[in-house]
């Protein structure tokens, strides 16, 4: 009896939210289908008048001249390199610090608290000259490294374990103290696993930032062998013309690997719901 | 708790990852200055990569000396060179931009280069300080007109050919405008936004633009500037011009190549695109208009530098050499599409367009005739350069753009333009 | 200083044991704190200097003392850039956080039929370079030769000016930086949705609640601290947006679109002024900073 009501009261639900978030799908897929049909169309295509959606004669040449324009695999995998260094030290970095923010009442730390977002109110220009002294003063320049460490604070993914860590309920805190768990130990064992949704959140936004980082990299490296992704797209467009069949395309290329990491971190946030019986 | 202790096991195994791949990192940069023979060569525009690339093979066989080729995107290039000099990173040689106050110091002398006579290289247009040659440039470049054929062809207006028998403005826009209207295109014409093309608008109508006086400052332009930029502002009507071009950022080559306006004034740069992507209609390189002066801004592609990296500085210099001897250079500027710096080349351009071909006669002719006026702009900022000043000019895009949206009038332009230039010379 | 939350959550130990705990949190903090004196304070103090002389990026630099914030007090054309960003600010966010926490909460929900796909399509746009997505969306928008414009007129209306009309090109803006952004704040809510416990919900439906009932009065507020972080992000965000202008508009038309970075740019940095575009920045950065006391002010009278 129950059930069945329940399926046919879902009815009305389904249908509803389905329309609702189908409509918004095509509202924000409308301009990226444009993107992604306009990667296959030949250079005199792009902006011909009067305009039309699909190909006429469609073409994979962007493709191919994006793969060939610059060493395409490996920029690939110094762009990984960057951003799986700097993701694994930002997601821990940030989630030590979120952590002590919550969980801790010392005055510093909220002190500490606004400088960390004070990061990011200056433009990155203003910072970009003077930061670029002090990585050279620390030899940090032309390598790989010189682009990662800059990077691993982050305000975005501090907060983001911080807010996180304020809603996990204090007795659970107070339990392992009584337990005679050690401070460090308790993060370690008992509240980074729990934080496990935004861990992996993090990892993605990590991955998207160093991913599509392009003036750092550019002034820090020296050694076409150690150019990242971002760079060797950049060089598509010129001083006065851009070839633009072969940056969509390129650009195209390189946004795979991001959507292939955001699909299987998300399926873990999705499926993540073992910490739920805690909150009451 | 299972799963925190799987969970601690994995965040061990992360952080130690972490500390490998940093490791890897950092001893990635020991390998920096890679072999002890060979040199760099840092260059912008992917375009232009095969032509150096093919010089540096038959460089390395000859002298054995391994050129390493760096395409460095030419957005955050200059920044690239000044953070580079500040950090004893400059490469050993290059083709940049423009050169900065910042580092023009550590270049070294190229007079044995410039000065070669079987070089013929254009003196005019070469960077010295008195007897030493800073930089040669890799090739010339001219703002230049572009016109849709195809519309010319469909509405029957007929257009000049020769620029010794060129058209005034107004002529060219009475037949763009009569073109428009037969065809039912959308504009007469668009004008890139740029503080060098618009250099050409005021020389062509006469003026001088904006020059340096005698005391090493920014003078308050002439009258017929003044009247140029007027005339300037009064065509983006949204009828012979669109707004959008030089108000709203809105790519002047992208709506060309809709095949919807009747002409474009740009530079030669576009020859190659347009031969590669205009395939719905025809189109032409034709003389630029002269009312009264025949003049375009003349400017110059890559400036080509050597730097003094200690023992680099001997091979850096052979390779610059190696690059304008005759016969080799010819090369690079077939391949690369290049107006030659040199006199007396006879260069076959591998275009399969006609207009291609035609474009390039065209543009070399009318170098040959633009009054002295068209390369000022160059000459000013070797001047700038000399008296260790660094002026931007992008001001007077943004100064224009003001106008045209009748946020402040002509006088006011022109004097926000001159106050903005010279509130950056020291 | 964020930290309505925690005044939220009731202290459950008493406040003088916290003094027992120091080394703990400071071990805790090491790694950004560090981080953060050698890549924020060490440049920034060295721009901060920067901003009392007259710099140009070459040679020395000659001290003016409080010249370049004197210059900057004085500019009309300062007023009217930040006067642009927070009309800017307060479109953007609001909408922002409504698309983003409602596809969120979407894409959460069992009902919707389709998510693996639509979750894709929501996350594409933020990964488009800011110069792709100005081609994209003046194809769309472009007043030229633009589709909107292109359906407009074949339908017997006039073209928008949506590139030299001020208004219309900044909330193409608006729509651009939403369109793009969204999927970064979606994705900070669905980590808090899916924190949200299920128990809540059963609980709500025993009680017949009806899903608005619901969202008001479970989901917000255990998504609170959450939206909080998302709105403040955003607005500091906001208030430096920059990339999008110059890649749609160019911060056109004219310069009547020029937020407060690009001022900074166009008058600093493109004119070799670095004294007095790091001047500008510091001020900026105090009034980023009085936003965020300000947002902290109104978020701790909310919750008590």
């Amino acid at each position: 009896m129950a059930a069945s009501r329940s399926r046919t009261g879902d009815m009305p639900k389904k249908i509803g939210s389905s329309a609702i978030m189908w409509l918004l799908a095509a509202l924000y897929g409308f301009p990226l289908l444009w993107f992604v049909v306009s990667s296959f169309k030949p250079g005199g295509e792009l902006f011909s008048y009067p305009l039309t959606f699909w190909p006429k004669n469609p073409t994979l040449k962007g493709y191919t001249d994006a793969w060939t324009s610059f060493d395409f695999p490996g920029y690939l995998i110094n762009t990984m390199i960057v951003a799986i260094a700097a993701t694994l030290l930002t997601i821990m970095v940030s989630a030590a610090c979120g952590y002590a923010l919550a969980k801790y009442g010392n005055w510093w730390l909220k002190i500490f608290a606004g400088c960390i977002l004070a990061t990011t109110m200056l433009p990155t220009e203003t910072i970009l000259a003077p930061l670029f002294l002090v990585v050279r003063n620390l030899g940090l320049y032309n390598s790989l490294s010189g682009v990662v460490i800059p990077a691993v604070i982050t305000a975005t993914g501090t907060f983001m374990f911080r807010q996180f860590f304020v809603t996990v309920p204090n007795d659970l805190l107070e339990a392992a103290r009584i337990d005679g768990s050690s401070e460090l130990s308790t993060f370690f064992r008992i509240m980074l696993p729990l934080s496990r949704p935004i861990v992996l959140t993090l990892a993605i936004f990590s991955f998207q930032w160093r991913w599509n980082e392009y003036l750092w990299p550019l002034i820090i490296l020296n050694e076409p062998s150690q150019f990242t992704l971002q760079i060797g797209i950049a060089g598509i467009v010129g001083a006065n013309n851009v070839n633009w069949s072969i940056l969509i395309s390129a650009s195209v290329l390189s946004m795979v690997p991001l959507v292939a990491i955001y699909l299987v971190f998300q399926k873990y946030v999705m499926n993540a719901d073992i910490n739920a019986g805690l909150k009451d | 708790m299972g799963i925190s202790a799987s969970a601690r096991k994995g965040w061990l195994a992360a952080s130690v990852v972490g500390a490998l791949v940093l490791g890897a990192c950092s001893s990635g940069s020991g390998s920096g200055d890679g072999d002890p023979k060979g040199i760099t060569f840092w260059f912008s525009t992917s375009a232009q990569d095969k032509g150096y690339t093919e010089l540096a093979k038959e460089f390395e066989a000859k002298e054995g000396i391994k050129v390493e080729i760096v395409n460095v995107p030419y957005d955050g290039y200059q920044d690239k060179l000044s953070q580079a000099a500040q950090a004893n990173a400059l490469p050993d040689t290059a083709s940049v931009p423009s050169l900065d106050p910042l580092w023009v110091n550590q270049v070294q002398d190229l007079a044995s280069i410039a000065n070669n006579e079987a070089n013929k290289i254009n003196k005019n247009l070469i960077t010295a300080d008195g007897d030493k040659v800073l930089s040669i440039p890799s090739d010339i470049t001219a703002a230049g007109l572009y016109i849709n054929k195809s519309l010319f062809d469909k509405a029957g207006v007929s257009f000049p050919t020769d620029p010794a028998q060129t058209w005034t403005w107004t002529d060219f826009l009475a037949a763009t405008t009569k073109v428009r209207e037969a065809t039912n295109a959308k504009y007469d014409l668009v004008y890139d936004n740029s503080a060098a093309r618009i250099r050409g608008w005021i020389y062509t109508h006469g003026g001088t633009g904006f020059q340096l006086g005698a005391d090493g400052r920014f003078a308050a332009p002439d009258a017929a500037t003044v009247q140029a930029l007027s005339e300037f502002s009064k065509i983006n009507d949204d009828k012979v011009m669109p707004k959008s071009v030089w108000t709203s950022g809105q790519d002047p080559n992208a709506l060309f190549k809709s095949g919807q306006v009747v002409a474009y004034y740009s530079g030669v740069w576009q020859v190659a695109d347009f031969a590669d992507s205009i395939t719905d209609f025809e189109w032409a390189s034709v003389p630029s208009p002269a009312q009264p002066t025949h003049a375009t801004d003349i400017n110059l592609g890559g400036k080509m530098v050597a730097f003094n990296n200690g023992e680099k500085a001997e091979p850096a210099k052979k390779w610059l050499d190696f690059i304008f001897q005759p016969a080799n250079y010819t090369k690079l500027a077939q391949t690369n599409g290049y107006l030659p710096i040199e006199t007396g080349l006879t260069l076959t351009y591998p275009f399969e367009k006609k207009a291609a071909q035609d474009a390039f006669a065209l543009y070399i002719k009318e170098i040959e005739l633009a009054d002295p006026i068209s390369s000022s702009g160059q000459a000013n900022q070797t001047k700038l350069l000399l008296a260790k000043q660094k002026v931007e000019d992008a001001l007077i895009k943004t100064e224009m753009a003001k106008f045209i949206n009748g946020e402040q009038d002509v006088q006011k332009t022109v004097d926000a333009i001159v106050s903005g230039l010279n509130d950056q010379i020291k | 200083m964020v930290d309505s939350a925690n005044r939220a959550t009731p202290r459950w130990w008493p406040r003088r044991r916290h003094n027992s705990y120091t080394v703990a949190p400071l071990i805790l903090i090491s790694v950004n704190l560090l981080l953060f004196l050698t890549f924020f304070v060490w440049p920034a103090i060295i721009g901060l200097a920067y901003s009392f002389t007259s710099y140009t990026g070459v040679g020395d630099a000659p001290w003016v003392g409080l010249e370049n914030y004197r210059e900057l007090i004085g500019d009309t054309d300062f007023y009217a850039a930040l006067l642009r960003t927070l009309i800017y600010t307060a479109c953007v966010v609001p909408l922002m956080f409504v698309m983003s926490l409602g596809i969120a909460y979407l894409l959460v929900s069992p009902y919707a039929k389709g998510k693996p796909i639509a979750r894709v399509i929501f996350f594409l746009p933020w990964l488009i370079s800011p110069i792709i997505a100005g081609v994209i969306w003046r194809w769309l928008f472009g007043e030229n030769f633009g589709l909107v414009n292109f359906v407009i007129t074949e339908l017997g209306g006039d073209p928008v000016s949506w590139q030299s009309n001020g208004d219309l090109s900044l909330m193409i803006v608006v729509i651009v930086a939403t369109w793009a952004g969204t999927a970064f704040n979606m994705l900070l809510f669905i980590a808090a949705l899916k924190n949200v416990p299920v128990s809540y919900y059963e609980a709500a439906d025993l009680d017949g609640a009806n899903a608005w009932q619901k969202f008001r009065n479970i989901t917000l507020p255990a998504i609170a601290p959450t939206s909080f972080i998302v709105v403040l992000l955003s607005t500091l965000h906001a208030m430096k947006e920059y990339t999008y202008f110059v890649a749609v508009n160019d911060g056109g038309p004219g310069t009547e679109n020029n937020l407060i970075v690009q001022y900074i740019y166009e008058t600093g940095f493109k004119r070799t002024q670095m004294g007095y575009a790091s001047a500008a920045s510091f001020v900026l950065l105090l009034i980023l900073v009085i936003v965020a006391v300000l947002q902290l002010i109104a978020s701790r009278r909310k919750g008590s």
